[in-house]
């Protein structure tokens, strides 16, 4: 995880662009208790249509009950908060583990519109009587999900920039200090 | 004393012949020891690309199986620069004119890399 990341920082900004506003994390919290029991079926029918993309198998074979439990625990989150720096720092491991695990970039965001969906029918299921709250519930979990992604998508393009850098020292036989002192010299 | 000692070391390359039009004196990790550079050049990019391109050159000859690296040179329209480790930790660069002698300048430019490698 970088080091020199300002989580403070980027909390600030995901939350700018995503609209996590203290009303829409609110009503993250005061759903939880109703959806909770619901989140371990929108898991399930995750993982059931990411098993119908076969450029996900490689990534799947074998550990799906693993991922489950992870994927679980991280929705579970997503209605109990705390939706502060921890949160963030949180997203952005998850995105350097998923250059490290050379994920395609893709997923993050497909799989992301998954999920979305079908919170989206989980929600209308559970709120048809109240318009208004049905209104609210969905754009905070759009909110959320999209701040989630931001931070990961965010540390993923970071890790990757780190990544090729060492790969490119490492062919060259250049020292980081090295490095560092050209981009400096051409900094201007 | 020794940024004195570097600098003589320099000036008498680049008197040794007149188709050096520079020199300068690089720590492996891109900064400048030393340098008799001609007005305009900038020393940090002088430094630090002299000392990039060694490094890649010394990658490419254990690579390509061309053994320890003896020095790069690079040739273009408006000349040379040549580069050659002047011990283990600092690099000797060097801009040529593009009719300049490459033999005697390859012979001067060895001995002052010893010079420098016995000061440093």
């Amino acid at each position: 995880m970088s080091e020199t990341q300002d989580f403070e920082a980027l909390t600030r900004y995901a939350k700018a662009f995503t609209g996590l506003t203290p009303e829409r994390e609110a009503c993250l919290l005061e759903v939880s208790e109703q959806l909770q029991p619901l989140l371990a079926t929108v898991t399930d029918k995750f993982y059931e249509q990411l098993g119908h993309i076969p450029e996900t198998a490689p990534f799947l074979e074998g550990r799906v009950d693993t991922l489950k439990k992870s994927h679980l625990a991280w929705i579970q989150s997503l209605f109990t908060g705390p939706f502060d720096i921890s949160c963030t720092e949180l997203m952005y491991k998850v995105g350097d583990i998923h250059v490290k695990v050379h994920l395609p970039v893709e997923f993050m965001a497909g799989a992301m519109s998954m999920i979305n969906n079908e919170l989206i029918l989980l929600v209308i299921e559970q709120f048809a009587d109240d318009q208004e709250k049905m209104a609210l519930v969905l754009t905070s979990i759009n909110s959320i999900t999209s701040f989630s992604l931001f931070v990961m998508q965010q540390s993923y393009q970071e890790s990757t920039v780190a990544e090729e850098l060492d790969k490119f020292l490492r062919i060259s036989g250049m020292s980081r200090v090295l490095f560092t002192n050209l981009a400096n010299a051409y900094s201007d | 004393m020794r940024a004195d000692m570097l600098s003589t070391i320099l000036n008498e390359l680049n008197g040794s012949s007149a188709d050096i039009e520079a020199s300068a004196i690089i720590s492996t990790d891109g900064l400048t020891m030393a340098s008799a550079l001609p007005e305009g050049f900038d020393e940090d990019r002088v430094g630090a690309m002299s000392a990039a391109m060694l490094s890649l050159g010394d990658r490419t000859a254990s690579e390509l199986g061309r053994g320890t690296l003896d020095q790069v040179l690079i040739k273009g329209e408006s000349g040379y620069v040549l580069m050659a480790y002047a011990g283990s930790e600092s690099v000797l660069t060097i801009l040529a004119k593009t009719n300049a002698k490459l033999g005697l300048i390859f012979l001067d430019v060895k001995r002052a890399a010893e010079q420098v490698a016995n000061l440093i």
